[in-house]
């Protein structure tokens, strides 16, 4: 695809190749952190480095000045590195400090970048977050005493799954299997996949065909909602021991009793639509129906009304 | 003779402008936009360029937006991308007057096993909201309503429909198929349309050309592709990017965006039309009264006589219109749309509808003033049911009619 990148984007990238003062193409030699990202495989590789002034007693004092990288990658990759390498040699960041640069920023400081590339910038952040890790190490600093989650950022070669974040197939699927992930959220709390440009989701040998294959096809999410185990006894379903029709002749004297007399005094009117299991479908009617509060009205006064009277489960939903 | 074209509901005329700005792309710049060198890039920036135009129409986000080749494209997508990503759920809500781009979808999914539950209308071609929520199920995957109806112009509450199914279940995804009023009322997938997931136009309705399409597919949207083979369009619509067409596309929605005050101007003229015809001319009906409804849609029935006749003797005066006659379709089936609305048949059959457009003239809606009752009184003649001394209908209507 030929890419429609930012000025910025160009010109890092053509400073860079071309070796300009000010660029950060290189490796520091006994760097204070190594971190790494990406795989030949994958198409895109960075190997990060930086040097620290070291504090004389507290090593969270140290303050990163230099930093430089060697990228296997594409334009975007390279200008990616760039922008990483100067945000944090302009911004005198302790490498704790560091870890909060995300993508975003050096997505920010490229001026943009195209949905298809956003990997790229995820590739610097996490090549940084490795390398703070690294320097964590050598320095004997214990992140988790920090609160810093430092999961090691394992890699499988393989077919990438998630452009954005380099994941592979293998490494997904015993993820999924280790971790135990049932759906794309699961999947991208836990590994980050998924988590940016959502394409991988339902795409052919995406993140849901990985999960059916895994889980098989039954094990596929249940829909996240009070009423995806529909399939049970509507017994079960019913609050109390109320069957459904008592259900719905509580909600309706509840409604006649209590509400529509309320509606009624302001030339209003209430009409039950329907229910369903706890969800109570109403519909305001005469002076209220053109009301602006009339929505709030059903929310606040008809559904506090009957989670008070009938079930605390109750929803009402304006139609 | 000059041509007077009221069937834009049908297809527009391409803006002069539209014209313009795609013949670059079909001549110097043919180049494909995914091709890495530089002689590419204009190509590939004009379809990314394009997509954002359309985002901007739609109050959306670039990758929101994929192109198809037309809303038949879009529509069929949209409904098998979500069946086939949600295999566990098997019920579609539709209504019974949709364009049959979703229509005969929906229809052939039933034979497959899938569920549809088909919203009927009133007489006004309306949908009731509560025969809305009584569709809905715990096995819902799908609800595909029109934004409004080709036939009749009639437009559906789809911001409280969407708003409803979303508040009964967050999994049942919304799809609308916008082809009749994009451009003809703002549409905002932000403000307006939140919880709409997908939605469907095409570029022949809104004077662009024909072959080009979108479809709008909420970020997140649990849909998986239909064409398969490519990595365009992010791998979500395979098939080498149709770059002039593309580009024609967005400058018609860029159009229609700068003009959206016109549709003030094709109201009123729609509106003169409506008035007057049924001031002089007997027996006339105007489908989906008393709905909200398209500013430029006029659906006209006339009792007694037969809409082709009609259609015959207008394009004899140089205007085009269409019907919901059975003898104008294609499949010599009346109307599904006015059937639906029941309409009684001796009406359905003399259905004539008018479309304008922000090109339609005063002057054009003058001459169709001018020559429609002499058509209308030509055929009423010959019919069996009018008696033309009298100018009514020959013995007691509601024994003819029905």
């Amino acid at each position: 695809m030929a890419w429609d990148y930012s000025e910025k984007t160009k010109q890092l990238f053509m400073d860079a190749v071309q070796g300009r003062p000010g660029t950060h193409l290189g490796e520091i030699k006994d760097a204070d952190g190594v971190g790494e990202h990406g795989s030949i495989a994958c198409g895109d590789a960075l190997r990060f480095t930086f040097r620290v002034l070291r504090h004389e007693t507290d090593p969270l004092r140290d303050v990163i000045v230099e930093a430089r990288y060697l990228t296997f990658g594409c334009t975007s990759a390279i200008a990616a590195s760039e922008a990483l390498c100067a945000i944090i040699e302009q911004g005198s960041f302790t490498p704790i400090h560091a870890l909060q640069i995300t993508n975003a920023d050096i997505v920010k400081y490229l001026e943009g970048l195209p949905t298809q590339k956003i990997h790229c910038s995820v590739m610097g952040a996490e090549a940084l977050e490795a390398a703070v890790f690294n320097w964590a190490g050598r320095r004997g600093v214990d992140l988790r005493k920090l609160g810093i989650d430092i999961e090691p950022h394992e890699q499988a070669e393989g077919r990438v799954v998630c452009k954005c974040f380099s994941i592979t197939e293998p490494y997904l699927r015993r993820k999924i299997k280790e971790l135990n992930l049932k759906t794309i959220s699961d999947i991208t709390s836990a590994i980050k996949a998924g988590g940016a440009c959502s394409s991988c989701h339902h795409a052919p040998g995406g993140l849901q065909d990985i999960l059916n294959e895994e889980w098989g096809t039954q094990a596929s999410p249940a829909p996240a909602t009070p009423r995806a185990d529909a399939g049970k006894p509507v017994a079960a379903e019913t609050p109390g021991v109320l069957s459904p029709f008592q259900f719905f002749k509580k909600v309706e004297s509840v409604l006649k009793e209590y509400v529509r007399p309320m509606l009624q005094r302001d030339g209003g009117d209430l009409e039950l639509v329907d229910i369903k299991e706890q969800t109570v479908y109403c519909r305001l009617e005469g002076a209220c129906a053109g009301c602006v509060g009339a929505s709030m009205t059903l929310k606040m006064m008809v559904e506090q009304t009957l989670k008070d009277r009938v079930d605390e489960r109750i929803r009402v939903i304006s139609v | 003779m000059k041509t007077i074209y009221l069937d834009n509901n049908a297809t527009t005329a391409v803006a002069p402008e539209v014209y313009d700005a795609m013949q670059p792309y079909l001549k110097d710049l043919f180049f494909n936009p995914s091709s890495g060198y530089e002689q590419a890039q204009p190509a590939a920036r004009a379809v990314s360029q394009s997509r954002q135009a359309v985002a901007r129409f739609l109050g959306a986000t670039p990758p929101e937006i994929l192109f198809t080749s037309c809303a038949t494209e879009s529509n069929n997508a949209a409904i098998l991308g979500v069946l086939r990503a949600n295999p566990a759920r098997r019920h579609i809500i539709t209504t019974q007057v949709e364009h049959p781009a979703v229509l005969e979808v929906c229809k052939d999914l039933a034979r497959q096993g899938v569920e549809v539950t088909y919203l009927p209308v009133d007489s006004s071609g309306r949908l009731d909201v509560r025969d809305f929520v009584r569709a809905l199920r715990p096995d819902t995957l799908l609800v595909s309503v029109m934004h409004a109806n080709n036939e009749t112009g009639v437009i559906f509450p789809i911001e409280q429909l969407s708003r409803i199914t979303k508040e009964t279940d967050p999994s049942i995804l919304f799809h609308t198929d916008a082809t009749q009023t994009a451009g003809k009322i703002p549409l905002d997938m932000r403000s307006g349309l939140p919880a709409v997931d997908l939605l469907s136009f095409s570029g022949h309705k809104l004077h662009g050309p024909k072959g080009v399409g979108a479809l709008y597919v909420r970020k997140g949207t649990p849909w998986r592709p239909y064409l398969i083979g490519g990595h365009q369009e992010s791998g979500r619509r395979a098939g080498t990017e149709n770059v002039p067409f593309i580009v024609a596309l967005a400058r018609a929605v860029e159009l229609a965006r700068e003009r959206m005050d016109d549709e003030q101007r094709v109201r009123k003229l729609r509106d003169h039309l409506e008035k007057t015809l049924l001031a002089n001319i007997p027996w006339l009906e105007v489908n989906g009264a008393g709905a909200a409804r398209l500013p430029n849609t006029l659906n006209i029935s006339c009792h007694f006589i037969e809409g082709e006749g009609i259609l015959y003797q207008l394009s004899a005066k140089g205007i085009c219109a269409s019907s919901g006659s059975a003898c104008t379709s294609g499949s010599l089936e009346p109307s599904h749309v006015l059937r639906a609305m029941k309409v009684p048949f001796t009406a359905v059959h003399g259905s004539v509808r008018f479309s304008l457009s922000r090109y339609t003239t005063n002057e054009e809606v003058e001459r169709v003033i001018e020559e429609f009752p002499a058509i209308v009184r030509n055929l009423r003649n010959l019919s069996p049911y009018w008696d033309t001394s009298r100018d009514q209908p020959r013995s007691d209507p509601s024994q003819i009619i029905g």
